[in-house]
């Protein structure tokens, strides 16, 4: 270290750099043998720093070099992208020739070790060196220690496939990748795919792996340990890694156990910085309008805002919070424009409120019954399902780009007459919405042509008009379900929409592909509204909160994003499913955030405080569909293990630990109860669950496809 | 699905047998049959159109045999060709940022279905009738089309556009060069009059019974036609009166 710093000095003298050089000196002399930290103290000098920035690109290797030993030193923790430099160029430059240096043999003596950077043959020693150091570290901090493994990995074979050591890098695989966790498998079977620099090249997710920053969560105490340990002994290399692709975020407090981080980590871009779920975010609920509800159906009164009652004799019957408070959780009315109500769907919520009236209050005690919609003869086909909010109607999309439309009812489905009939019916007489409809077309059963694609995703809208549905060949259609032909198709994303869904009010809707974006619409603009971009792989799954404010996206990197309609920003990011996100839903209070992914774990999330707060373990396949019940009780869940499983979600939910602590560290005790909180398991026969629904009155509605074996 | 049936050995050609052994390293364990044989004709059609294309580039430069740079450049040529992948991530938070800089537009109360401009719409019919010029009218009514320059039809959703009256149509013609979607600008509008004849309605004469044709509304780009039709959503109904007529296409010349 001496001999280096020596080195410095001189290569400092030599760029004319005198100011450093003198501080670099005067710093040096002031301390003893402690040289870790002198070089430490030379750091805070950042223009000495960035000076060493100044180099000519021809001595990149070098530059990357010395201000890997700079910044690695400084006493207070550097995050990595502080050094003003860019990106090093070692890592695009090929290594074929030496380092271009000064013909000062002291400086290319010592500076020719920093070449090593690029010697592949070190990258295993360095990795084993490091590998040693932490599995001999106290207990408390080898489980966040650990946590540096696998990004390190990865990183270090990239580079080595990037600079084209095939032989090194596969030997590097070789030798490690069966130390990496159980949940990182996968990724790591691709990443044995990716030999050659040229196979980087397409692949967006690996360029974008390396481009972000993979986020770590260590204590300090940790930390220090590490920084202590990287700077001991000639392990720059690795030093320099974590500051180029690693971003740690410190906090101070005890080291996480295995389990905590266990829960959290799994997403290809780590975990979630700190500072990305501190937004605050309007969970609560918008007010509904207030109006009377008739007691007999014939009278039919006229609704008023605010609940000032226009007669006596109906009884008042708000539909909105008693209190004229604004709650503090819920965005204001106008937040975002929505559309009015029109009169059919007052009609609608007091028909709502009626049901909501008979409603069976569910508990532990008392189930729900379900009723399973098989689609048989579907030949894996199905690819999507919706029901309507009253039930009335259940759509599949297939394979085979048709959208069937059902009716569940035994009230068939009907088109509107021609212009040429309409224009002869009274249109004064009572029922001129049954006249309207023409009865030669009533059937059961309408098949919507148009896409030219798998339909991924359908929806319907609230007041039942429309449909939509998204397809592999990049459109998004409406559909009109007065006359069953297409309306729109919306065209934005190029590539495969994994998924779609209408706005609880209506007029708005998400979609999510594999570009990586989610785009939000509304149906008369035939561009999007909204682009949410940030996601590292494709958006498999998006949602709206029941307040139309928040976009809720599931991908396939692991994370889930809570997207603000408003101005586009992410507010939240949730990181811990181990597998790409399949469903979403959020509780009816608008709090709560349920998620379920391939690896089988259903992961319940705190909206406000942005952590997560439950983990409900028991499903051995992927979760395609989650329902909470009407009122917030049950948490459905369905997946590809033929099973529907109920949870208690109100038990979920209490006694949350939402202190300063636990808000300002991320940190979280889920307790072991998912056995607890499982209600009941249900099996069907071979038949993977793809939709859940709860009825007005509590009923569960499932709907799969027979798959026969 | 059912499980992957490895044929035996010794009846399995070498290749099979490796890309067998390719699905199975990345992890792939069940799959039918049929996809062995489907990889493998990929992997033969992607090699050869490679290396037809690295012969040609490597004749344009006058090589004697084709080498590596050909083939890397026939393979980054047909990349960016058929295997696209979605935009970088910077571009997309690029593109983000601009559209979500705009304020979400304000909706418009009572305005009917809320879609967008007719032409961005799968809506019109994409045929026109042709004209009927065999038919001679008994009711003085000249059968020849009437040009209507149209454009884009701007929806008015109040009042439904092109809501088919009763029986009565109208075959118009573009002459704007606008974009033309798949659905086509044309409008066809028939008129039977009672004697089944078709009657034209011009432009100029909006007796037609039951459409009305606001002559200071036809301009190089917009017509309305208005009717006094209840229709809820008949933005698609007019296909059904349309298609009846559609026989009848072949009895007549070409227009």
């Amino acid at each position: 270290d001496r001999q280096t710093l020596v080195a410095v000095l001189q290569f400092l003298r030599r760029s004319n750099l005198r100011e450093s050089e003198e501080i670099l000196r005067r710093e040096a002399r002031l301390l003893g043998d402690d040289l870790g930290s002198s070089v430490g103290t030379v750091a805070s000098s950042s223009p000495g720093v960035a000076a060493v920035a100044a180099v000519p690109p021809g001595k990149g290797e070098v530059r990357a070099g010395i201000a890997g030993l700079f910044s690695g030193a400084g006493d207070r923790p550097l995050p990595a992208g502080s050094l003003e430099t860019g990106r090093p160029l070692w890592l695009s430059q090929p290594l074929g020739g030496g380092v271009v240096v000064e013909d000062q043999p002291d400086v290319s003596a010592v500076l020719s070790a920093y070449n090593q950077q690029g010697d592949p043959a070190l990258y295993e020693e360095y990795y084993s060196g490091l590998k040693h150091f932490i599995e001999c570290s106290l207990d408390c901090h080898r489980a966040e220690l650990s946590q540096l493994f696998y990004p390190l990995f990865v990183h270090m074979y990239l580079e080595l496939v990037y600079n084209q050591h095939e032989s090194e890098a596969k030997s590097f695989f070789e030798r490690f990748h069966g130390d990496q966790e159980c949940y990182y498998q996968d990724d790591l079977r691709v990443l044995s795919s990716l030999t050659k620099k040229e196979h980087m090249k397409g692949n967006e997710t690996m360029l974008d792996f390396r481009t972000s920053k993979f986020v770590l969560r260590i204590s300090r105490d940790s930390y220090q340990l590490l920084k202590r340990h990287l700077q001991e002994k000639q392990n720059n290399q690795i030093w320099n890694i974590v500051q180029e692709h690693l971003y740690i975020d410190i906090f101070d407090g005890m080291p996480r156990s295995k389990q905590q981080i266990d829960a959290m980590v799994g997403s290809l871009a780590g975990e979630a910085k700190r500072e990305a779920n501190k937004a605050k975010v309007f969970f609560g609920l918008l007010k509904e309008p207030e109006f009377d509800v008739p007691l007999d159906d014939e009278d039919e009164e006229g609704e008023n805002e605010e609940g000032k009652p226009k007669k006596k004799k109906p009884k008042k019957d708000s539909v909105g919070s008693k209190s004229k408070k604004q709650d503090p959780n819920a965005p204001p009315q106008n937040r975002i424009p929505l559309p009015e109500l029109k009169d059919s769907d007052k009609l609608d919520k007091v028909m709502n409120m009626k049901e909501a009236a008979r409603r069976v209050r569910l508990g532990p005690e008392c189930l729900p019954s379900i009723c399973f919609y098989t689609f048989l003869n579907a030949y894996q086909g199905l690819t999507a399902v919706d029901i309507t909010d009253d039930s009335s109607m259940i759509v599949g999309g297939f394979a085979d780009s048709t959208v069937r439309v059902w009716s569940v009812t035994p009230k068939k489905l009907r088109s509107v007459k021609t212009a040429a009939d309409l224009s002869l019916i009274d249109k004064e007489s009572d029922d001129v919405l049954e006249r309207i409809m023409d009865e030669k077309t009533a059937s059961e059963l309408k098949i919507l042509y148009g896409h030219s694609g798998p339909v991924y995703g359908t929806s319907f809208s609230p007041d039942r008009n429309y449909l939509l549905s998204c397809s592999e060949d990049g459109t998004v259609r409406l559909w009109s379900l007065q006359t069953f032909t297409c309306l729109v198709g919306y065209k934005g994303h190029n590539y495969p929409v994994w998924d779609t869904q209408f706005s609880p009010y209506g007029y708005y809707f998400v979609s999510g592909g594999h570009d990586r974006v989610a785009r939000l619409w509304a149906t008369d603009h035939y561009q999007p509204l909204r682009i949410f971009a940030g996601h590292l792989a494709d958006v498999t799954c998006t949602r709206f909160h029941p307040n139309s404010n928040y976009i809720a996206t599931g991908s396939a990197d692991r994370t889930i994003r809570l997207w603000d309609v408003l101005n586009g920003n992410c507010v939240r990011i949730f990181t811990g499913h181990k597998g790409p996100i399949h469903s979403l839903a959020f509780s009816p209070n608008g709090r709560f955030l349920a998620t379920g992914a391939t690896d089988g774990r259903v992961l319940l999330w705190d909206i406000g405080h942005g952590l997560m707060v439950g983990e409900l373990k028991g499903h051995t396949d992927t979760i395609y569909a989650l329902r909470f019940s009407r009122d917030g009780e049950i948490l459905a869940s369905g997946s590809m293990d033929n099973t529907v499983r109920l949870w208690d979600a109100v038990k979920a939910f209490e006694d949350l630990e939402t202190d300063d602590f636990t808000t300002a560290t991320g940190h979280i005790n889920l307790p072991e109860n998912s056995q607890d909180l499982l209600l009941g398991t249900y099996m069907t026969k071979s038949t993977p669950v793809v939709h859940l629904h709860f009825t007005r009155r509590n009923l569960l509605l499932a709907a799969g496809a027979y798959s026969s074996q | 699905m059912e499980p992957a049936k490895m044929a035996s050995p010794k009846s399995a050609p070498k290749d099979a047998q490796v890309m067998a052994q390719i699905l199975k390293d990345m992890g792939i364990t069940e799959y039918e049959p049929r996809v062995i044989n489907q990889m493998l004709e990929f992997a033969y059609r992607y090699v050869t159109t490679i290396l037809e294309d690295a012969k040609i580039y490597s004749s344009h430069a006058k090589k004697a045999s084709v080498d590596a740079d050909d083939v890397r450049l026939a393979i980054q040529c047909r990349t960016d060709q058929s295997f696209t992948s979605p935009p970088p991530r910077d571009f997309l938070l690029d593109i983000a940022r601009q559209k979500n800089q705009t304020p979400l537009p304000l909706i418009k109360p009572y305005s009917g279905p809320r879609l967008p401009p007719d032409r961005y719409c799968l809506t019109a019919p994409n045929y026109r009738l042709k004209s009927l010029q065999k038919k001679v009218s008994s009711s003085a009514g000249r059968i020849t089309v009437p040009r209507l320059s149209v454009g884009a039809v701007s929806s008015r959703p109040s009042t439904p556009t092109l809501g088919t009256p009763s029986a009565q149509t109208v075959a118009v013609s573009t002459k704007v060069g606008t974009p033309v979607s798949l659905t086509g600008q044309r409008f066809t509008v028939q008129i039977p009059s009672s004697q089944g004849a078709v009657k034209a309605a011009t432009p100029t004469t909006p007796t037609v019974q039951n459409v009305l044709i606001n002559p200071s509304l036809i301009g190089p780009k917009n017509i309305l036609i208005t009717t006094n039709m209840v229709s809820s959503q008949a933005a698609a109904g007019e296909a059904n009166p349309l298609k009846r007529k559609h026989d009848e296409d072949d009895d007549y010349d070409t227009l």
